[in-house]
């Protein structure tokens, strides 16, 4: 119990100093061409997404799959909004699965990625390459290119 | 007569096959729609259905699966 304690109390201590590494904003805003061809590299990885966008550091759809792309945008800030009003802090990543299918919101370097996946999707796999997918596209010398840190080699 | 070596191995995958698939039966049964938010550090909470944030959570994810329509791909 004492060590559960002591872990949370550095843990609230260190997140103050973790969100000044650079890491948590973008190196550079890319540009739209770069997140569309992020997001077809990421819907070509995933089988089981139905769709997807990508989300520049003001919440701004850089990307998305679907006729109304730009709703991407506000339904992902309300997501996000009701998730970090949960514990009152910023979350990391969101997995909400229901019977519709599940949901994965993740944000990283200073960008954030949304999507929708048939239900059962492998989480893990899925967080990997969001997460991948936006540090790959938040690189100074990235543009638009597909992320090295993948799974391409797997199928 | 001693079964054949590939004989052997076939049917020893063939099982770990069965129980795989079995689990997997098992995981789409038994999984009820969760909610769960994960922060830095590697913490992570789940979120009831039937909390508040866990019922908002649901809604905003609605949305959003609404915006991501039904399966384009084939």
């Amino acid at each position: 119990m004492t060590t559960v304690m002591i872990q949370e109390a550095r843990a609230r201590v260190t997140v103050g100093s973790f969100s000044q590494m650079p890491d948590a904003a973008a190196a550079t805003v890319p540009s739209e061409e770069s997140a569309e061809a992020a997001l077809e590299f990421l819907t070509e990885m995933s089988p089981d997404l139905r769709g997807a966008a990508i989300l520049g550091p003001g919440g701004e759809v850089l990307a998305g799959t679907g006729e109304e792309p730009e709703r991407w945008g506000e339904d992902a800030a309300a997501l996000f909004a009701v998730a970090d009003g949960a514990e009152g802090a910023p979350v990391e990543q969101v997995h909400v699965a229901t019977e519709q299918g599940e949901v994965f919101a993740v944000r990283n370097a200073g960008l954030a990625a949304v999507t929708v996946t048939d239900r059962f999707a492998l989480a893990s796999l899925m967080l990997f390459d969001m997460r991948s997918t936006l540090r790959q596209l938040a690189s100074p010398n990235s543009g638009g290119s597909e992320p090295s840190e993948s799974r391409k080699g797997d199928g | 007569m001693p079964p054949k070596p590939h004989r052997v191995l076939l049917e020893r995958v063939s099982v770990y096959a069965d129980e795989a698939a079995a689990f997997m039966r098992r995981r789409r049964v038994a999984r009820r729609p969760f909610a769960r938010l994960y922060y830095p550090h590697g913490r992570s909470a789940d979120h009831a259905q039937d909390s508040r944030s866990g019922a908002e959570l649901f809604v905003a994810a609605g949305r959003l699966i609404e915006v991501a329509g039904k399966r384009q791909k084939g």
